[in-house]
């Protein structure tokens, strides 16, 4: 029985961890500061109002392009809250590192892109440094459960849409977009988490 | 025949011989000629191969020419046709001439200004030599087959293209984008930049979109972007600014051994591929490329290079610009900035300074400026060769005064440009004070004894050479020389009081710092106060202050001293003085504090030779007068119907804002009226009309206003005036003139009212006389006036009734219970409370006709008195019936019409009172229920009942009324009222 409690509040413990963590990519994500689109609260915004329009519009919107190496975003709500505890903690691990692994590529992209201005691409650092952060924490969370392992992230292979500056802003744009996607899915999961163990 | 035939052959053959002689000697050229164009010129092109540059949209163009036959160069013509689309539709037509060696690949490129991979094109050309070692006519080769490229063969399963890609333009020129459906979708829209465009369809699945003079939007480039059933797709159009080209470009050198060039390279292409820069040195032919955008290092060499001749390259993807100098090495040295600047052995007037420098070669010296700052000014410069250390003395330095030293080398050789500057501050030591301190006193006499406070001013910076530290104040009885008092003062207080006896003293100051004491300053007191009677004069204030001057009294003064209070107004006074040679008699006093509109007191002494001052002149003066700010307070009296008088005696004209002179009287009428006699008619304003008038006399406080109108309200105003204005015109007063008799009756109504108080209070104090003699509580009808009256009108006979005769007053006859009481005794019932006794009334005088009482009433009117009952609003009510039995009136008064009167209002009175109601109202003589012995028991008293009322009794003589019963019977009320008594 001690041991029980003892696995719940570590895994309560990395659970808020990931939450904070999360938290914190929220904010990075979403917070838009229309007054300074430079601000490193708004990854989205400062990135996509660089590439100009269409990607800087706000009710831009391309749901057919995509990313093949990117984390799916197809599964419906209802079948991914069906899936075991362990298989949406392995999902979620393994699509946070891809997200890690992307957004180098979008940082090398705004290199291309935008040259001599550093500041979105300290944001697709910060963001990629999160990203690799919460899935050590999901990953600590599932040894912590007695799941297995995740599997050893492999580098990531050629991702496609970098052929030209304009797919290198849909690329951009993509991965943003599906990020902010697996951001709300993972809070989602992790308070159903925390809410479980808490009990 | 043959002969002529011979001559004839001889010409003949002699023409032969020059022709065949001709013929030999063109035959080397003619051998030449067939070997260079003996053989047909193989002038078609060879292995033609057309290739497709997507990145800068250019078809590049290969071929060879095959001339086995000439080793030569040869000039050539080759005519390119370009089609689009189809063979047939030729878009590009050029002749690209150039020197051709044999077998040589030729290369040629086009560049489109249709992105290739939208149209499939098709290239051809054609030969024409073009040598002027070639006669004419010069001949077109056959064309070439047409060669194909087509960009489309790459393209892979995408619905929809757009191109070109990640195209570099530079801004201002044209560019043309078009997009290839691949599946021949016809509902595809294009925009650039969410802007929709519309271009123009080239063939049965493309369209182009022509943009001219392009604008650099971002960094990241303009997107052009088209949507149709899938994917949007798009390019990005590249935009870079236009290369500008450097500017200020210049080279400098600070150890002859480095070359610095810089420039501005002007604004940001914007672009990823930044523009390179390059320098280049024509004379040794060397170049460098540079690692920063606006400068570039250059190594010296060895070899005692001089002159160079840079050039500046700058380059993008579009264009080069270039920039170039003339630069002498020795023309362009820019010493580093020294170091090290250190002062030493600093004192109070001198300081050595101490710096360093960076050698140039090993012979070369630097010319160095030192620069001395006090106060951030440059107040000493000095130029110096130094080699490698620099060491100057600076003197005629102020003594405890910081400074500033600051240095600077140039090149000695050849001065070209200053280093940078590098600086040091330092301060000079301390010396003593240089001057005495400026010292004045205040003397006041307490008991006969002076008091001094003495003044001084704080020593300037330029003279306490250092921080003051205190004051030392010598007093020297100048009677008893042994006696000296000593007094430290400790700065920074600048005063000192001193309190003296009636000697005379000699007072000596001195500041003093941490090296030593300043020359004394010397004031002497005489121990009697001085002539302070002298008479103040006034001056005007100009923007320089206040100009004075004054006369000397004594040829022997040395000095004077003008004192004066910067803030008269705010206590205590700040003092302040200035002093003056023994030439001066004249001065101009400025002060910051001096303000318009506060008058200043100013007072001049002159200082004796024994350092003595006296009172020479008193001036008092205003920087600017201004209008009084307020108005004095006036008094009014002396109101009559014509006139009345104003007076504001205490009004202080020492505080106004100028010199008071003189008082308007403002007088204001509502009826308008003229103005009166020395008021003039003035507008204020509210543009109302008002009467004024002047007075001149400032010392005049009183003014009588005549010749008003009787009941007539004014107003008025008393305001000062000063040379800048008159006073606030806002506080009239109104007065409002008596009519001419009111006085009269002021002066008879106030005695009568007094008088009638006093009566009053005599009266209140005298009631009870008074009551017993006007209204006793048992009148004595002796005394009654109206006993005289009537005596002396009617009957000298008349006598009164006497109170002892009254024996019989109980007249009533009343059936009641035994033991039943007098009704009258003690009770004050109504006569519902009496309903029920039923006793026999006695009918005695009808109620008057219009007695407004709660019942009928028949009242006896004593004219002798009517107070008491009467004043209480009831009298004794006696119910009397109707059916009583009528007892004959006697005579009630001596006049017989009254009793018949009477009799007449009785019977009439019966008529009209109905049953029952009828009351017949007796009121004794007895003591009445308001008689002022209410405290002593009711000796049966009759209680008068409501609304009774006694008039009068009257007493008539018998011979009038009924005959007497006896002689000594006197007229009693009985017998009087009624003789029916005697009937029972």
């Amino acid at each position: 029985m001690s041991l029980v409690n003892d696995i719940n509040t570590l895994v309560i413990c990395q659970v808020l961890s990931a939450l904070c963590l999360l938290h914190l990519i929220i904010f990075t994500i979403t917070a838009p500061s229309f007054g300074s689109p430079h601000s490193h609260l708004s990854l989205s915004l400062a990135q996509l109002q660089d590439q100009g329009r269409p990607f800087s519009n706000p009710r831009f919107s391309s749901p057919t392009l995509s990313l093949e190496t990117l984390p799916s975003t197809d599964m419906p709500f209802e079948i991914w809250h069906g899936l075991e505890d362990g298989v949406r903690l392995s999902l979620t691990q393994e699509a946070f590192w891809s997200f890690s692994q992307h957004f180098r590529i979008a940082m090398v992209d705004q290199h291309i892109l935008h040259h001599g201005d550093s500041i979105v691409e300290d944001q697709l650092w910060e963001a990629r440094l999160k990203a690799k952060g919460l899935a050590g924490n999901l990953a600590a969370i599932m040894t912590s459960l007695g799941l297995p392992s995740p599997a050893a992230n492999t580098p990531l292979g050629p991702v496609p849409l970098g052929d030209s500056a304009y797919r290198k802003k849909c690329r951009g744009y993509v991965i943003i977009r599906d990020y902010s996607f697996w951001t709300d899915r993972a809070v989602t999961f992790l308070g159903e988490l925390k809410a479980k163990y808490s009990q | 025949m043959r002969s002529s035939t011979k001559k004839r052959r001889d010409p003949m053959a002699l023409f032969a011989v020059l022709q065949t002689t001709f013929l030999l000697a063109l035959l080397p050229l003619r051998t030449y000629q067939s070997e260079v164009l003996s053989e047909p010129l193989p002038l078609t092109p060879e292995s033609l191969n057309v290739s497709i540059n997507s990145t800068k949209q250019c078809l590049h163009l290969q071929w060879t020419v095959h001339n086995p036959d000439y080793h030569q160069e040869f000039k050539m013509v080759f005519q390119i046709q370009i089609s689009r689309f189809k063979a047939s539709n030729v878009i590009w037509l050029e002749n690209y001439s150039t020197t051709v060696k044999r077998n040589q690949v030729l290369h040629w490129s086009w560049e489109s200004e249709l992105p290739l991979e939208c149209a499939i094109h098709f290239v051809r050309m054609r030969t024409m030599v073009d040598d002027a070692r070639i006669p004419a006519p010069r001949l077109w080769s056959n064309w070439s087959s047409w060669e194909k490229a087509d960009a489309q063969n790459s393209l892979g399963d995408h619905p929809l293209y757009v191109f070109p890609k990640d195209k570099l333009v530079e801004e201002g020129s044209n560019v043309t984008v078009c997009y290839i459906s691949m599946n021949h979708q016809d509902n595809i829209s294009c925009y650039l930049e969410d802007v929709l465009i519309y271009g123009r369809q080239l063939d049965q699945n493309v369209w182009a979109f022509e943009f001219k003079n392009v604008s650099f939007i971002r960094k990241t480039g303009t997107n052009f972007y088209c949507k149709g059933q899938g994917d949007p797709e798009g390019v990005v159009l590249l935009v870079s600014k236009v290369l500008e080209e450097p500017k200020n470009f210049s080279c400098e050198t600070q150890d002859l051994k480095t070359l610095t060039c810089t420039w501005d390279p002007g604004n940001d292409t914007g672009l990823i591929q930044l523009p390179s820069y390059t320098l280049f040195e024509s004379f040794s032919g060397k170049k460098t490329l540079c690692k920063h955008r606006n400068r570039c290092d250059w190594q010296v060499t060895q070899d005692s290079q001089e002159m160079y001749n840079f050039t500046l390259v700058a380059e993008n993807y579009f264009r080069k610009r270039s920039v170039s100098i003339l630069f002498n090495l020795i023309h362009g040295v820019h010493p580093m900035a020294p170091y090290s600047l250190f002062p030493k052995s600093v004192s109070a007037t001198n300081a050595t300074v101490t710096w360093k420098v960076y050698s140039i070669g090993s012979s070369s010296a630097l010319l160095c400026q030192l620069q001395l700052l006090g106060e951030g000014k440059v107040i000493q410069q000095h130029n110096i060769s130094v080699r490698v250390n620099g060491e100057y003395l600076l003197s005629e330095l102020k003594p405890d005064t910081e400074y500033m030293a600051r240095v600077r080398c140039a090149y000695a050789d050849h001065f070209w440009k200053w280093s940078e500057l590098i600086s040091q501050n330092f301060t000079t030591a301390e010396a003593a004070p240089s001057e005495a301190p400026d010292v004045w006193r205040d003397v006041t006499f307490v008991s006969g004894h002076p008091t001094v406070t003495l003044f001084w001013k704080p020593l300037s910076k330029v003279h306490a050479n250092g921080k003051i530290l205190f004051y030392n104040v010598v007093v020297e009885n100048l009677d008893e020389p042994s006696s000296l008092k000593v007094l430290s003062v400790p700065a920074p207080a600048n005063s000192t009081k001193v309190t003296l006896n009636q000697s005379s003293y000699q007072i000596c100051v001195t500041a003093h710092n941490s090296v030593g004491p300043s020359p004394a300053s010397t004031v002497a007191i005489s121990g009697h106060p001085g002539n302070e009677n002298v008479e103040e004069g006034r001056m005007n204030g100009t923007e320089d202050g206040f100009p004075m001057s004054w006369k000397p009294q004594s040829r022997n003064a040395t000095g004077y001293v003008v004192e004066w209070c910067d803030s008269p107004q705010h206590l205590p006074c700040v003092l302040r003085w200035k002093n003056l040679g023994p030439t001066n008699t004249d001065t101009v006093i400025s002060s910051g504090a001096f303000r318009p509109g506060v008058r200043y007191n100013f007072r001049i002494y002159e200082i004796s030779t024994k350092r003595m001052a006296h009172l020479l002149e008193k001036k008092a003066g205003y920087l600017k007068e201004l209008a009084p700010s307020y108005n004095p307070k006036v008094n009014m009296s002396n109101l009559t119907s014509h006139s009345f008088t104003l007076s504001w005696k205490d009004y202080p004209t020492e505080s106004q804002t100028g010199f008071i002179q003189g008082y308007y009287v403002y007088l204001k009428s509502k009826t308008g009226e003229k103005c009166h006699r020395g008021f003039e008619k003035t507008f204020l304003t509210d543009n109302s009309v008002c009467c004024k008038y002047t007075i001149d006399n400032p010392d005049q406080k009183t003014f009588v206003v005549k010749d008003l109108q009787p009941e007539s309200a004014y107003e008025f105003l008393v305001t000062p005036y000063t040379s800048a204005g008159e006073g606030p015109l806002d506080d009239f007063r109104k007065v409002t003139t008596p009519d001419e008799y009111s006085h009269i009756l002021i002066h008879i109504i106030l005695p009568m009212v007094f008088f009638v108080f006093v009566i009053m209070i005599i009266c209140y104090l005298k009631s009870q006389w008074l009551k017993d003699k006007c209204y006793p509580d048992i009148p004595d009808p002796y005394k009654s006036s109206v006993l005289s009256l009537i005596k002396f009108k009617e009957n000298p006979h008349i006598t009164i009734m006497n109170v002892n005769d009254c024996v019989p007053d109980a007249i009533e006859v009343v059936n009641k219970p035994e033991g039943s009481k007098m009704q009258f005794v003690g009770t004050r019932k109504s006569p519902t409370e009496t309903k029920g006794t039923k006793p026999a009334y006695l009918d005695l005088l009808p109620t008057e006709k219009n007695y407004s009482g709660p019942g009928p009433c028949i009242c006896f009117e004593n004219f002798t008195y009517n107070q008491a009952a009467s004043d209480l609003g009831y009298c004794g009510h006696f119910p009397v019936t109707p059916q009583a039995p009528h007892c004959q009136l006697g005579p009630l008064t001596s006049p017989e019409h009254l009793l018949k009167t009477l009799e007449q209002s009785y019977m009439n009175s019966l008529g009209e009172i109905p049953a029952g109601e009828a009351n017949l109202n007796y009121v004794s003589q007895l003591a009445s229920p308001m008689s002022g012995d209410r405290e002593s028991p009711p000796t049966n008293p009759p209680e008068p009942a409501l609304c009774s009322e006694y008039k009068m009794q009257m007493a008539i003589p018998l011979g009038l009324a009924s005959p007497a019963r006896s002689e000594n019977s006197s007229l009693s009320s009985t017998a009087l009222l009624d003789p029916r008594e005697h009937c029972h």
